[in-house]
């Protein structure tokens, strides 16, 4: 049929556009990151293939490559564990039990992810000062829980939702305690929501720059996305290859999860946008 | 007893939430609005000037700059995304072959960060030997490269172009999750009938995505209104200043010091963002009643 | 139990936070940018100090970019870290710097008996070193803008010297642009910054110095006056009415586009900062051996003008180690490390007495005419609102020079925006 034909087009076409428009930069990142001359479409000069590229920004001690992603990968797990851990035991509550200001408290987080980061930029910045704290995980750990909160909670507040509340009932009348019976029984089955929620928390936080650029001066506590943003290189000219060698390993990770857990994060965005 | 207990134990279970709600959002906002009524400039001694901020920012040129800027960019943005987003969606949406690949593509523009793509794309843009350029003189649709950076218009379609592609997958997996809803009985039942592809989409697919379409427009709206890395990496608000967002304007402000009149500025973009939320749940919920 | 499970990992998790950031150690650091063969330089230079005084000072990259290294300095000491305790400063942040708190007072060191300030310009400290009478600074290199001329072309053209005033320029650069342009279109008479952006501001200070003209006057800002006036409608004359100055003068120009320009052999004469001559001697220059560094031109009945750059050391307020700064802040000023600055990388001496050293002068013939540009030298106005007012001027100078406005109404703008600038930022 007619009409078939169109759609199969349609559809070809359309995965076809859908992958160069979502691989391009990614690709050419790594396109250049493999060639000596970043200029070479000029026609001026050769691609000259090489993994120069990657073994100088390993063995240069001013790039501190390496630092830069320690610190994210540890900022992001650690924030995503604690907002993980919170929205759970917030979404427990507001699942299971009465107590005034139940719905009232999801509503304020979801009206709190509104915020223009800016808005709490300069404040944050003068009592992480006071606190000692800039420069340091803390100073990003903590605004990363909270901005990774409200998600989280949605996502965990509408799988416990779906639990049968008879499950703790049961455990209620054997005389287990709430968070027992959070911790032994209704957490073990939502596993998926936990995952998502982990996940698109710790997405979120690696990716995060304009906290991470206020609240870091140097490598000790710098995450990744802004080293690679101000990246300079070891010479005065913008060198090119260098730069997008160190942005396909900055991305390593994240690819990496998202190749093996797309679902999770599928799920976790798409209940987030539901519920909101 | 049990009522009591139970009240006591659901805050119990909500103090860490509150905790970190209350000092790293609530104790900044507050802080921020406060600070926006004294003169917080770091070679001045602090005051308490009122309103004086504000004034100064309603009569500030640049600042009206950004805010046109930033509004242009988010209409134009925004309806790309949805349209591209639609479409996308309709693609996923089917069983073909590949599908499972397809759907780790399209998060990676939404999952790399966008201070590291936006490094990609500043030599995608490059003038001399950048991507664009090349693709551009050698399809020949201009016989001269194209200024994507140095000009007003093209920083502002280069910043356009970069955002479109980072949050498209964003709208896509939203509009998705909508499209799964709307039961395949209705297309086979209007194909039965006769009605073909066009009519369908525009019969069935739109009008009950609808909801959908409207928190994708609230999310992406209120999103975009707060862009700042990209362009902070892309064209660090130039050229000249043209392509300043509100949040990298005031941002500005805060590295230079003044952190009275950063504040003023943050907090007007809250204002815009919160109005804009309010403005989209009456229209939402006014769209709702229609039906 | 679960209970001690969470309880067990928060724990882990608050130490792994307070312990993974080490902000516990002291340590001794000064804070360098620039290209990357000063800042090797420096670090050879602070192994010689450590070795010597038995010292740990460390040295930490910063970025190229002035503006970039501006900013993460800010940082830092809005947030009032114990790091760096030692930096660089641009001649033109000293103020703010010093104004917001961030310097330490170098009063009571000044006073020792092994140092002199004697031995330093005297104008120079007084304007941007001190503040406010307090000392918060001392230069370490000091840099002015100067005319590169090509020496074989005057010759070949017949004319024996180069131009004094700025008619003279204008005369021998068309008509050796004239001559040139048939065997090379890219030539130009005059290349200089007209960007807009912070070298734009130098540039005019030299053209409105040597007329007569300033920025402040009394203390404070004015600008519309006629002898700016009438330097600043030259600047535009260059390019839209002799056009001795190319088309992207105003849009490109910074100080690597005119150094690359005159070094390729595409220009006459250039305005450009000291370190441009060493490149232009340099194994792949096209115009080695044959450029010649002078005074900038004055207009008639005027003395030349140079925009006096530079960077100066400070400590920090907030440092820990503030005898140990000072240590290394007398060794970098001191004689022979000045002297080394100078052969080693080509930069002009902070000291006054080094000028007339005479192994010196014998290999770098060029520090007589260094010594007068410094006497000639004109700083930009010293206001912690400094790079307010220049972004101002920036915008507006530029638009001119882009054939925009006219020179009076753009110094008129740019006064009327100044002063609503200074209604917040001037004390009060």
């Amino acid at each position: 049929m007619n009409e078939e034909r169109l759609k199969q087009i349609f559809l070809i076409t359309g995965g076809i556009v859908l992958t160069a428009f979502c691989l391009l930069p990614f690709l050419w990142m790594i396109i250049i990151s493999l060639g000596k001359n970043p200029d070479f479409l000029s026609g001026q000069t050769s691609f000259g293939f090489t993994f120069n590229n990657y073994t100088a920004i390993f063995t240069s001690s001013s790039v501190h490559l390496l630092d830069y992603l320690k610190n994210s990968l540890i900022v992001s797990t650690i924030a995503a564990i604690l907002a993980t851990i919170i929205a759970s035991l917030s979404a427990y509550a507001i699942t299971r039990l009465k107590f005034p200001g139940r719905i009232l408290i999801p509503l304020l987080l979801l009206g709190f992810s509104m915020f223009p980061q800016i808005s709490l930029l300069g404040y944050l910045f003068k009592m992480l000062s006071e606190l000692g704290w800039i420069n340091t995980y803390a100073s990003l750990i903590f605004p990363y829980v909270t901005l990774a909160l409200p998600l989280a909670l949605w996502i965990m507040l509408s799988h416990f939702s779906r639990l049968s509340k008879e499950l703790d009932n049961a455990a209620l009348i054997d005389g287990a305690g709430r968070l027992k019976i959070l911790s032994k029984i209704i957490l073990p089955i939502s596993l998926p929501g936990l995952f998502s929620a982990f996940i698109l928390s710790f997405i979120f936080s690696f990716n995060e720059f304009l906290f991470a650029l206020m609240f870091t001066i140097d490598y000790k506590a710098r995450t990744i996305p802004v080293g690679i943003a101000l990246f300079e290189g070891l010479y005065g000219q913008i060198p090119w290859g260098y730069i997008m060698a160190a942005a396909v390993i900055a991305v390593l990770p994240i690819i990496m999860v998202i190749a093996l857990f797309q679902k999770y994060i599928m799920q976790g965005l798409t209940e987030g946008a539901i519920k909101g | 007893m049990p009522k009591n207990s139970e009240t006591k134990q659901g805050y119990i279970f909500n103090i860490p939430l509150i905790i970190v709600v209350a000092i790293f959002i609530v104790v900044p906002v507050v802080g921020t609005i406060i600070t926006s009524f004294f003169r917080d400039v770091s070679f001045l001694p602090e005051k308490f000037i009122g309103l004086e901020n504000y004034k100064r920012l309603f009569s500030d040129t640049h600042f009206w700059q950004s805010f046109e800027f930033t509004i242009l960019f988010v209409l134009i943005s925004v309806l790309l995304e949805i349209f591209l987003g639609t479409i996308f969606a309709l693609v996923l949406n089917e069983n073909i072959p590949g599908k499972g690949l397809l759907r780790v593509v399209i998060l990676i523009p939404w999952a790399i960060p966008i201070a590291i793509s936006a490094r990609a794309w500043e030599l995608i843009y490059n003038f001399e030997y950048g991507l664009f350029n090349y693709i551009i003189i050698q399809l020949g649709l201009s016989s001269s490269p194209f200024n994507w950076l140095g000009s007003s218009t093209g920083a502002f379609f280069s910043i356009v172009i970069s955002d479109v592609w980072k949050t498209t997958p964003f709208i896509t997996i939203i509009l998705l999750a909508g499209l799964s809803t709307i039961p395949a009985d209705l297309y086979k039942q209007a194909k039965i009938d006769g009605t073909n592809f066009i009519k369908r989409f525009f019969y069935i697919t739109l009008p009950l995505l609808r909801p959908v379409l409207i928190v994708a427009l609230l999310f992406r709206t209120i999103d975009a209104i707060r862009i700042f890395d990209l362009i902070y990496v892309l064209t660090g608000g130039g050229p000249g200043g043209s392509t300043t967002s509100v949040s990298l304007y005031a941002f500005k402000y805060y590295l230079s010091g003044d952190f009275g009149y950063g504040s003023a500025i943050s907090v007007l973009i809250f204002l815009l963002a919160s109005a804009l939320a309010i403005l989209y749940m009456k229209f939402g919920r006014l769209t709702e009643e229609f039906k | 139990m679960p209970n001690k499970k969470i309880f067990i990992l928060i724990i882990t998790i608050l130490l792994t936070l307070t312990s993974g950031c080490g902000n516990n150690k002291k340590e001794f650091t000064i804070w360098i940018g620039g290209s990357p063969t000063e800042v090797d330089y420096w670090q050879i230079l602070i192994n010689r100090f450590n070795d010597s005084t038995n010292s740990d000072l460390q040295l930490i990259r910063q970025p190229t970019y002035t503006d970039q290294r501006k900013q993460s300095l800010i940082v830092s000491l809005e947030a009032k870290q114990r790091n760096p305790d030692l930096f660089l400063m641009d001649v033109v942040w000293l103020n703010q710097f010093a104004k917001s708190g961030w310097l330490y007072s170098l009063n009571k060191y000044a006073k020792e008996k092994d140092f002199s300030l004697n031995n330093f310009f005297r104008g120079i400290i007084n304007s941007v070193d001190k503040t406010d009478g307090t000392l918060y600074a001392l230069p370490v290199f000091l840099d002015v803008g100067l005319l590169y001329y090509r020496k074989d072309l005057l010759k070949r053209y017949g004319f024996d010297s180069p131009p004094e005033t700025w008619q003279e320029l204008v005369e021998e650069a068309e008509k050796i642009q004239n001559g040139e342009r048939k065997n090379n279109k890219n030539f130009n008479g005059f290349v200089w910054q007209g960007a807009q952006y912070e070298g734009l501001i130098c540039n005019f200070v030299e053209f409105i110095a040597s007329n007569g003209g300033s920025i402040m006057q009394n203390g404070e800002i004015k600008l519309n006056s006629p002898e700016n006036v009438t330097a600043l409608k030259f600047m535009r004359d260059l390019v839209l009415k002799y056009k001795i100055s190319p088309g992207n003068t105003y849009t490109e120009m910074k100080e690597e586009e005119v150094r690359r320009a005159f070094q390729r052999g595409n220009a006459l004469f250039e305005r450009n900062w000291t370190y441009a001559l060493k490149l232009h001697d340099s194994k792949d220059s096209n115009v080695k051996g044959n450029v010649g560094v002078a005074l900038l031109p004055h207009f008639d009945n005027n003395k030349s003008a140079s925009a006096l750059g530079g960077w100066h050391i400070g400590i920090s307020k907030f440092s820990d180690e503030k005898n140990k700064a000072w240590k290394f802040i007398k060794f970098v000023t001191s004689y022979n490390v000045q002297k080394d600055l100078v052969t080693s990388v080509g930069w002009n001496p902070g000291r006054k007495d080094l000028y007339s050293d005479k192994s010196l002068n014998k290999k770098l013939p060029q520090l007589k005419i260094l010594y007068e540009a410094l006497g000639n030298s004109v700083p930009r106005p010293s206001l912690p609102y400094y790079n307010k007012v220049s972004d101002i001027m920036q915008r507006y100078i530029n638009e001119c020079i882009a054939g925009k406005i006219s020179s009076k109404n753009a110094l008129n703008k740019i006064q009327n925006e100044i002063n609503s600038v200074e209604n917040v930022y001037a004390e009060k």
